[in-house]
Parts: C-alpha cells; structure tokens; sequence
C-alpha cells in the first residue's frame, strides 16, 4: 500500500499546479474576449475599403496597380511567421511551425531565396533549432499589435516588392474562423490578390459619385491600404487565436489536475481505511492472545 | 439634438484599429488632397482622397476638430465617412509634443529626394498637429 504521506504530498503540488493553471485559464479568457473587441472594431475599416473599391471598380473598370502584379519568376520571396512570445497555449505554435516549415521547404526547393522574418519568441528558438537563419525577428507583437507596428512592416513589403527585391510574401498564421475553430494557414499576400469583396451584392440602384481626383487614381491609392489593413487582420487573427489556444489549453489542464486530484484522494482514502484495519486487526489479535 | 436647421449629417471616422468618431453634425470640413471640403445636408454623394488635414463638425455653436492623416472619404445618403490610417481628436494631441515634433522635423535636412519628401510630409503633420491643438 502506498505511503499516505506521499499521496498527501502529491496531492498538495497537484493542487497548487491547478490553481496556476485555472488562473492562467481566466487570465487568457479576458484577454480574448480583449483581442476579440478589438479584432470586430477593425472590421469596419476592411468592410469600408471593401465597399470603397467596388463602387470604385464599377466606374473605374478593372484595377492595375505594380502589388497586384503576379511575376513570372520568384526569386526573392520573404516569410513571415506569426506566433506567440510564450508557451503553454497547446499546439498552437507547433501547427503554425509545421505550416512554415513546409512552406519553407518547398521554397527552398524550387530554388528561390527565403527571407525568414519571425514574430515571437518560441519562432525564433523553432528556427535556431532548425537551423534557419532568420533575417529580422520581432518580439513586440503580443496581444495587442498595433497599427503603426504593423504598418511598418508593410510599407517596408510593398517598397520591396514595388522595387522588385521581393517577389513574393507569405505570411503563416492562425487563421480566427470562429470562436471554436482557427486554423493555422500559409498565404501569399504579395502579390496581392486585390481588396476583399463585399458579399452584399449591391442593393437599390447604382450610386452615382463623384470623384475627386477621378476614380482611378483613388482606386490605385486603395491597394496599399487594403493591404496594410490586411496584413493587419493576419496580426490581429493570430493575437485572438493565440488566446483561445492558450485558454483550451489550461481549461484541459485545470481539468486534468482535478481528475488527477480525485483519483488521488481516492487511494489516500483507501490506503488509510486499510492502515485502520490493519491496526485494529493488530489490537484485537494482541488481545486474543493475552486471554 | 435638434440644429436650427433640423438638416444634420452624419460623420463617421473609422481607422484600421478602431472607429474613432461617429456623430451628427451640422456642417464638416473635411481635408481633401488639394484642399478643404465642406459638406452639408444634401450633398451629392463623392469619394476623394484626404490630405494630411483638420477635419471639423459644427454642431450648433459647439466645433470639433479632429487631426486625419491622410485617407479616403466618401460620402453618401448624408454620411461622410472618412477612412484613416491615424485619426486623433484636438484633446488627444498634446500641443507640446507637437512644437517638439514640428522643431525635430524643420531641423532635419534630407540627402536623397526620398528623404526630402519624408520630411517634408512629417513637417506638414506636426503643422497640422499644431494648429488642431492650438485651437482645442
């Protein structure tokens, strides 16, 4: 039978564990909810841009602008990969590394040069491991990324691509479906495939605008921004789902420790239930015999 | 509230991280590419592009300013809608910071032509940070 003392022990560690973690549960929870707040409030913009661009496109005609154009050859391409500064948040850094490992595998073997740009400090210990040296390295992005940080980053790809030293940027991260879904995706958004579209189809009869300087020339200064705005949302996905992984991941540790800590009294119970019998037993034989 | 008038326009001005202001006026300046443009009730609707400006609302006697650093706006069914990469409000701009800023960007001299319209275009800010804060 197990030492008493021992499960007693055991069982006090395991209890402090737990309360760690059901903090560190409550703690990503109101961080989420945060991030989240923040996450609808810049949908707006996207939608607006969005909105802006068709009304733009239907009197301007198609866009043309050097971020949209696809180039034949990619030689120089840069990736970007987004994850967290700090563990504990399941396999949230491990599905985003598996993307950008495979993603920079497959670059490398179609003979283009891979600029490794990591945000995050679990990032660039994933790539000193690996032996992939890294070209700029963040570690200011946390839960909250802002849109001066961001845009630096972007005007920088866009005079790299514009200028024709990149061809080509990849961005890996959390994709934030919904609450109880995200996943970890790799895209291209340079060449940029052009300001997202409206689902609404257009409603009542066609506005009539007028433009100022004149439709095209608003249209070509659209693109970049709806860019910006949308690496912007690549950052802000991976800060909600950063959290919702974290949370997951505690709320299964708080779980955990509490099965653990009920098996656990369960056998303190036993293991003193039969130390009982056994003295009693013990006591009523030395009894028996002094008769 | 009800103007003299009873004609208002709505405002709304949104940034990639947030929306920053969204109320009814009775008349705005907004700061075009080449130029202030005043709407009022009724106005047809019109996209433009923003300059680094001062975008006012009058509402009754009561002005508002608030400093836009480039964007688009668009305007349609008396919304004016303005979309910015930065929007402050006059209370938000701390108009010594902004002497600061403006004295740090007149005394910077540029090399390259890039670095001389970088700075010309940081001067022009801090200018406007001047002036909206003056006036808050």
């Amino acid at each position: 039978m197990a030492n008493t003392r021992e499960l007693v022990k055991r069982r006090k560690a395991i209890r402090n564990i737990r309360k760690i973690t059901r903090t560190m549960e409550l703690i990503a929870t109101s961080r989420f909810k945060k991030a989240m707040d923040r996450a609808t409030q810049a949908e707006p913009f996207t939608r607006k841009i969005a909105e802006l661009a068709a009304d733009l496109t239907a009197n301007a005609g198609a866009i043309r602008h050097p971020l949209l154009e696809v180039r034949e050859t990619t030689k120089n391409s840069v990736l970007l990969v987004l994850c967290s500064n700090r563990g504990l948040c399941g396999g949230y850094n491990g599905s985003i590394l598996r993307e950008a490992g495979q993603g920079f595998r497959k670059l490398k073997a179609d003979g283009v040069n891979v600029a490794v740009e990591v945000s995050g400090k679990r990032a660039i210990n994933w790539c000193k491991f690996n032996g992939i040296t890294t070209d700029r390295t963040y570690t200011h992005f946390e839960d909250k990324p802002k849109f001066e940080e961001v845009n630096e980053l972007a005007e920088r790809f866009i005079a790299g691509y514009v200028s024709g030293k990149i061809d080509r940027v990849d961005v890996a991260y959390t994709r934030f479906l919904n609450a109880a879904r995200q996943q970890a995706v790799l895209e291209t958004i340079l060449p940029f495939s052009g300001p997202a579209k409206t689902e609404k189809a257009p409603t009542g009869p066609k506005v009539e605008y007028e433009f100022l300087p004149d439709a095209a020339g608003i249209l070509e200064e659209i693109v970049p921004v709806s860019f910006k705005a949308r690496l912007f949302k690549c950052f802000l996905d991976a800060a909600v789902s950063e959290q919702i992984a974290r949370r997951v991941a505690m709320k299964a540790a708080t779980d955990n420790a509490d099965e653990i800590i009920r098996s656990l009294s369960q056998e303190y119970n036993r293991a003193r239930q039969s130390k009982i019998t056994t003295e009693l037993s013990e006591i009523i034989a030395g009894a028996a015999a002094l008769e | 509230m009800e103007s003299a008038t009873g004609r208002q326009i709505r405002c709304v001005v949104v940034t990639p991280e947030t929306a920053v202001l969204d109320e009814h006026a009775d008349f705005v300046a907004v700061p075009m590419y080449d130029g202030e443009l005043g709407v009022m009730h009724g106005r047809s609707p019109l996209i433009g592009r923003l300059g680094v400006g001062e975008l006012r609302l009058r509402r009754g006697s009561v002005n508002q300013r608030v400093y836009v650093d480039g964007g688009f706006v668009q305007i349609r069914d008396n919304v004016v809608t303005l979309l910015t990469e930065r929007a402050l409000m006059s209370e938000q701009i701390n108009a010594e910071a902004a002497a600061e800023e403006l004295r740090s960007a007149v005394a910077k001299v540029g090399k390259t032509e890039v670095e001389q319209t970088e700075i010309k275009k940081a001067q022009a800010r801090a200018r406007v940070k001047v002036r909206v804060a003056a006036k808050a």
